[in-house]
């Protein structure tokens, strides 16, 4: 994918760009939020990764300034403290994600495949989502495998929804967390393994293949 | 002084014991005088009469005294005459008894028509003869009331000022004491912006809660430097520990064998580890810094601890052990859903975390008065209560699960939730088990 990053911390801009080289992305990087605001205007990006502090004009005046330029690009935004306030705010400005530093590459990676592949459909909440053979009714809060209905517990309704939202894509445990659980803290005990493993023993109750897939040290992904 | 109160005492009572002494000797000195005024007065009369005559002549002196008696000012004195035998020869009164010679006071029952009190002096007239001279003081023992009034009145009044005045300065002193101690425990509660109110008409009041503001922003100043430390050095490890997670990520998907493969995601398990310390660091420094105080809202600590049930049952069920959900109700408060999230959590993950299997463990939400109770109690072997308040410590952990995962910072941020919304944890004795309480206000 092709992405800007906007990050005045060369070092860490340098490591992140190899980082998400490596993970097949072409970075560009603009040191400042004016230099962003050009880069935007002469290159098409998929999206933004911005850092919230920046000098002169800071991340939100950014988002806000591309927002009323009419640009709908995703954009990932970057803090260095992972104050509740600052995250609110980072979101009020009209970010669609918002994370704290350091984020691995690959958490990265992911928060941005995901948010690339939301803007591809319209979500009214209640519409059935289909992932391989699993169907979902959000609405009616059911789901079947195969047309053979699902005996799931909520937050396990809410996993495999989320999954299957992003089907195709991997989710990472800090973002099923905060998307299922609604946490914004990661707890030690890792209940999203265990979730997964719950929901992973229904959908193979009858012997069926296994949908997930799991990627080590980045997260699930349902199959699409 | 022991208190205000005693030197209050002390000092009304001294003052009492002043103006009651005052009043004493006013009045006995004021009575003397005029005492000693009719005296002389009797004494010069009597003087003048028998100045008139021969020694021993009865007939003169009678007529002295009517010719005395006859006077216009002369109504307050009387005489009589009595010769050495003790009859009454005469005069415009009529004494009793026969006197000796000498002064005396008189008294209604001393049987003078007319006089209720007086004063006497009996006299030798020579040849035996004996004039006794009276006046009355009643005219004068009649101000007696008016002085009495005017004391009353005048040192009642003096009194009164004072006691008003002392209880005035009392309790101006104790509302200044009174602020400082309301600060004082707003700073307790951890409120650390709270600050004494400042006349600002000025004086000594004003000055000394002026010096405790700035000793309070002083240790605020202090708290936060100490609070940015150990934040900063927890969000500066956090960088190479993200570059040494993401190599061992990459190393582990490229991994040459099994056995290598297990070694890697053991390494990725404990830079896991680091992270969720300097996660926790970082989070309690949050806490502690009090901003997210301003988000509060209101929160139904009943769905939280259901919620958060149902997220720890797979680990549990997976554990081997029982999670039970108690009571049930709104149990409403205001504050941060997430953090009260987290510190059920931490408390539901520590009762797994540090039970045997086989052990059945109860979370709750309960309403007790203007309190919000949430408890988590277990049935498992519990805390000896000599190792409880090492188990709230940071780091602080008991010997018993240092073999177990975890970081020893799950209690102290659970207590650090608490004291932002100005609550408590404890842990107690379960008998069996443990019981780790989190009191808070309930809106």
């Amino acid at each position: 994918m092709d992405l800007l990053l906007v990050e005045d911390d060369a070092d860490y801009a340098d490591t992140l760009r190899s980082e998400l080289t490596a993970l097949d992305h072409r970075v560009v990087v603009a040191p400042t939020g004016p230099a962003a605001l050009v880069e935007v205007e002469r290159d098409r990006f998929d999206a933004v990764i911005l850092d919230r502090m920046l000098p002169h004009l800071d991340g939100a005046s950014v988002v806000r300034r591309l927002r009323d330029n009419g640009h709908r690009l995703p954009v990932l935004m970057l803090s260095a403290l992972g104050q509740s306030d600052q995250k609110i705010d980072g979101l009020e400005s009209g970010a669609d994600d918002y994370v704290v530093k350091p984020t691995p590459a690959a958490e990265l990676d992911a928060r941005i495949k995901a948010l690339v592949r939301a803007r591809a459909w319209t979500d009214d909440g209640a519409e059935t989502l289909r992932a391989g053979d699993i169907t979902i009714s959000p609405g009616q809060f059911r789901a079947w495998r195969d047309g053979r209905p699902l005996d799931l517990a909520k937050l396990e309704f809410k996993l495999l929804t989320e999954l299957a939202r992003h089907a195709g894509s991997f989710l990472t445990r800090a973002m099923l967390l905060e998307r299922v659980w609604g946490y914004d803290f990661e707890p030690a005990t890792n209940i999203v393994d265990a979730q997964v493993r719950m929901l992973r023993r229904k959908l193979t109750a009858d012997g069926a293949d296994d949908p997930i897939v799991t990627k080590r040290g980045i997260g699930y992904m349902l199959r699409g | 002084m022991a208190s205000l109160r005693a030197l209050t005492a002390v000092f009304l009572g001294a003052f009492g014991a002043a103006t009651v002494a005052t009043g004493y000797t006013t009045y006995t000195a004021t009575s003397g005088a005029i005492v000693r005024l009719v005296d002389e007065r009797v004494e010069a009369v009597s003087r003048v009469l028998l100045s008139e005559a021969r020694p021993g002549d009865a007939a003169t002196i009678l007529q002295g005294i009517d010719a005395f008696a006859r006077r216009r000012d002369s109504g307050d004195i009387g005489f009589e005459l009595r010769d050495a035998r003790g009859r009454r020869l005469g005069g415009n009164v009529i004494v009793g008894r026969a006197l000796p010679i000498g002064t005396f006071d008189l008294r209604e029952g001393d049987g003078i028509a007319g006089l209720t009190a007086g004063r006497a002096l009996v006299r030798d007239a020579g040849g035996g003869l004996r004039l006794v001279t009276i006046a009355e003081t009643e005219p004068i023992d009649g101000l007696d009331a008016a002085r009495l009034r005017i004391y009353l009145i005048g040192f009642g009044a003096m009194v009164l000022i004072v006691m008003v005045g002392t209880g005035a300065f009392g309790l101006l002193v104790r509302r200044r004491i009174a602020e400082v101690r309301a600060t004082a425990e707003a700073i307790i509660d951890g409120d650390m912006a709270r600050r004494v109110p400042v006349d600002p008409r000025g004086g000594v009041f004003a000055a000394q809660a002026v010096a405790f503001n700035r000793m309070l922003d002083r240790i605020a100043a202090l708290l936060e430097s100490v609070r940015n430390v150990s934040s900063d050095i927890a969000h500066d490890l956090r960088t190479p520990l993200a570059r040494l997670h993401a190599r061992l990520t990459r190393l582990a998907g490229q991994a040459s064998s099994a056995e290598i493969a297990d070694e890697l995601d053991e390494a990725l398990a404990q830079c896991d580890e680091l992270m969720a310390m300097f996660a926790a660091i970082l989070r309690i420094a949050e806490v502690e810094g009090e901003r997210r105080r301003a988000a509060f809202a209101a929160v139904d600590l009943s769905a939280i601890v259901t919620e958060v049930a149902e997220a720890m049952v797979p680990i549990a069920t997976e554990g081997d052990r029982r999670l039970i959900v108690e009571g049930g109700g709104e149990v409403p408060l205001r504050g941060d859903g997430q953090l009260l999230s987290q510190a059920a959590f931490n408390l539901v993950e520590n009762a797994l975390n540090h039970t045997p299997p086989g052990t059945t463990v109860w979370i709750g939400a309960a309403r007790a008065g203007t309190r919000a109770i949430l408890s988590v109690r277990d049935d498992g072997p519990g805390i000896a209560p000599a190792d409880r308040a090492a188990a709230l410590r940071r780091f602080g952990r008991l010997d018993a699960s240092r073999h177990q995962p975890g970081h020893g910072l799950g209690l102290p941020l659970i207590d650090a939730v608490a004291r932002l919304h100005r609550g408590t944890l404890t842990l107690a004795d379960g008998a069996p088990g443990l019981i780790a309480t989190l009191d808070l206000p309930a809106s």
